[in-house]
């Protein structure tokens, strides 16, 4: 096989590219004897997976709808682990975020809306990102431990989110009601982003490609995005060029929340077009938060690579409820799905990486050989 | 408050703290091999699980036990596994086992939620118990409690006076230098990781078997990241971190109280008390501001000082270590 991918490099190349979507394809293979153990006939179980995510206009939409909170997501936590910051507040970043733009949209009820949505989503994107910057001084400048201090974070966040929602943000009509469901009043209808009439797909995703390409952009053509990579693969060397690590430690937890912010920001004026809480982080984000970071692993970490990925996720989430409806196996299935995914793609990402390292190896043997050859004797 | 009232108070607490406290005893001896087991909020919301529902069956408190071990050692394995043998970050791996662990307790213990079953009994140690203020708080409690005590000081004692300690610490801060004395590191760490890992899955049953007795979804949900939080302001010794849990659980106590004295404050101020503080907690320990604030303290006081508030992280906390 090592013989066969030497002599034929273009394939080898498409190998590489292809070998997550391989990997999927086998974690779906075990799957498939999982839903056996379940009585469940794998085949029929698949078509529903398919069907459900990419079946018809509506089940693509959804797909697409499910999967560009997961992309914005992953594009916050590409930032902050480039940069050598691991962002677990995805949740909580989002959750700000959402309660930021929901207080524009009901602090102006009266403007347009070409005012107040741009108005929001920039006050997401900033709340996110207040948020997010927080652990990221305190690891800068203090050395706590960010993984923890997030975890923390997400925590108080949500239960910021369940007051103002009981008290302060709640519906004037389920005050009078007296049921008190803790949602705010629905959001003026000129606010909602446009909408793909009837599917419920809508701007945000297309916002959320965008900002994967200017992500890219960001970390990979311009100067803070170097410096952030920079401090993130060594922050000694960086400290020694002249880089001021802390302070792009804090930027990057900065806008790492901010995308995760902008994330909800978009779910509530895209889809939700309100804010609620069923007294748990999962009930409004839905996971996305942590979500969002397996996808960005996914992705190998590169916002690019976080579209594909992002899609393949909102595909398996959406389809594999539909599998669940059909077939009726566990929801769980689900999870040991997704979990199942993951560990595949990473650990082909591991061979594959070990299969270069022993063709670089050849090669560089072959041309030692060779030139010793040369050598007169 | 009645004095009765306050000793049956700080009863509770110390009977609350034990899962913390073995969990983080258990995370210690992972991580000073050198290897960070992430997935401690799944992994004990797993052997929550599996430790109700295997003593509900074969109504053995035993089986409960060894089942929350198993769940919790391989756990770890996984962890290990994946850092040594695949080079795969830890945190990646610990998170995503977090998420599994998560929602697979909530499926597999779902026909099992809100049932009464085994309970660890209650066995006040006679003599001891009869001490006064102390004995009714720390010895009137049940075997889970008293081997939590035992584990501090046995953890402490092995970590810290004893060769096979020693070796094992050298896997968390000099690899090489200790691969150099001839300590298989990678052994170590596999050891440490499963041993570590067990105590979390008996934390986790412990807490099903004897604190909120019973299985629900996501009954020690935060828990784990709290016991990780602890471990890194214990400053990985076992018994700092025995008080950072008591400090912990008399927080929360104090927080339910204050909910009661302050109804009209809005109860959620409460919830996020212990997170809040946890933050603030991290952020001292790990900061100079407690060097700086020594420094104020008589010359006298300065060196113990500086020996009970000194935080040093294993050194290759973390880190794969190659033998070759």
């Amino acid at each position: 096989m090592q013989e066969f991918f030497a002599n034929h490099p273009k394939i080898w190349r498409a190998f590489d590219i292809l070998l997550p979507f391989l990997a999927t394809l086998a974690a779906l293979g075990v799957g498939a004897v999982m839903l056996m153990a379940f009585d469940a006939n794998p085949v029929v179980a698949y078509g529903a997976l398919l069907e459900g995510a990419f079946g018809s206009t509506n089940a693509l939409a959804d797909t697409l709808v499910k999967a560009t909170p997961l992309l914005l997501v992953a594009l916050g936590i590409c930032i902050a682990f480039r940069g050598g910051v691991i962002n677990i507040g995805g949740e909580g970043q989002l959750i700000l975020g959402a309660l930021g733009a929901t207080f524009v949209g009901l602090s102006f009820p009266d403007m347009p809306g070409y005012v107040v949505i741009p108005l929001a989503l920039i006050f997401g994107f900033i709340s996110g990102g207040a948020w997010g910057a927080i652990p990221g001084f305190l690891k800068a400048y203090f050395n706590v431990n960010e993984i923890l201090s997030t975890i923390m974070m997400n925590a108080i966040a949500v239960q910021g989110m369940n007051y103002l929602l009981r008290e302060p943000m709640i519906d004037p009509v389920q005050l009078e009601a007296a049921s008190r469901i803790p949602q705010t009043a629905r959001l003026n209808a000129a606010f909602d982003l446009p909408r793909l009439v009837p599917t419920r797909l809508h701007l945000g995703t297309a916002l959320a490609i965008v900002a994967a390409f200017l992500v890219f952009i960001f970390l990979w053509r311009t100067v803070v995005g170097y410096r952030i990579r920079a401090v993130g693969l060594n922050a000694n060397a960086s400290r020694y060029a002249g880089i001021n690590v802390p302070r792009h430690i804090v930027l990057s937890m900065l806008l790492s929340g901010a995308f995760c912010g902008l994330a909800g920001a978009i779910q509530i004026y895209g889809l939700h077009h309100r804010m609620f809480t069923d007294g748990s982080a999962t009930g409004f984000t839905g996971s996305a938060g942590f979500n969002g970071i397996v996808v960005a692993l996914f992705g190998q970490l590169h916002p690019l690579g976080a579209i594909p990925a992002s899609f393949l996720f909102g595909a398996l989430i959406v389809g594999a409820n539909k599998l669940q409806r059909v077939m009726q196996v566990p929801s769980s299935f689900i999870i040991a799905l997704n979990g199942l995914v993951v560990v595949f793609v990473v650990s082909a990402d591991y061979w594959r990486r070990r299969l270069a390292r022993r063709r670089e190896a050849e090669a560089v043997g072959e041309l030692l050989e060779s030139s010793e050859a040369e050598v007169p004797t | 408050m009645d004095s009765s009232i306050l000793i049956l108070t700080l009863a509770s607490i110390v009977l609350a703290s034990t899962p913390l406290i073995i969990a983080v005893c258990g995370e210690i001896l992972t991580e000073r091999s050198g290897i960070v087991n992430l997935s401690l909020d799944g992994s004990m919301l797993m052997a929550a699980m599996a430790g109700f529902v295997v003593a509900f069956e074969t109504d053995s408190i035993w089986f409960g036990f060894l089942a929350g071990a198993a769940i919790g050692a391989f756990f770890a394995f996984i962890v290990a596994f994946g850092s040594i043998r695949l080079r795969q970050s830890q945190f990646a791996i610990g998170f995503v086992l977090t998420l599994l662990g998560d929602d697979l307790s909530a499926f597999l213990g779902q026909n099992y939620t809100r049932i009464p079953g085994p309970i660890v009994t209650h066995y006040p140690i006679p003599i001891l118990k009869d001490i006064p203020i102390i004995g009714p708080i720390f010895f009137n409690q049940d075997a889970v409690v008293y081997f939590a005590y035992i584990l501090v000081a046995v953890t402490w004692f092995w970590l810290f006076r004893t060769q096979p300690g020693l070796r094992m610490r050298s896997a968390g801060d000099r690899p090489e230098a200790g691969f150099a004395r001839g300590v298989g590191i990678n052994y170590q760490r596999y050891l440490y990781a499963l041993i570590g890992g067990a105590l979390v899955g008996i934390a986790g049953a412990s807490y099903s078997l004897n604190i909120k007795i019973g299985w629900s979804e996501g009954i020690t949900r935060g828990l784990g990241w709290i016991a990780l939080a602890i471990v890194i302001f214990g400053g990985w010794s076992p018994i700092r971190g025995m008080f950072g849990a008591l400090l912990f659980g008399a927080t929360k106590a104090l927080a339910t109280y204050l909910q009661r004295t302050f109804p009209e404050v809005s109860v959620v101020a409460f919830n996020a008390i212990p997170w809040v503080l946890m933050i603030v907690v991290l952020l001292l320990v790990g900061s100079d501001f407690t060097e700086r604030l020594i420094t104020i303290a008589p010359k006298s006081l300065q060196r113990p000082l500086q020996r009970l508030l000194r935080i040093s992280p294993p050194q290759a906390l973390g880190s794969t270590f190659v033998e070759d």
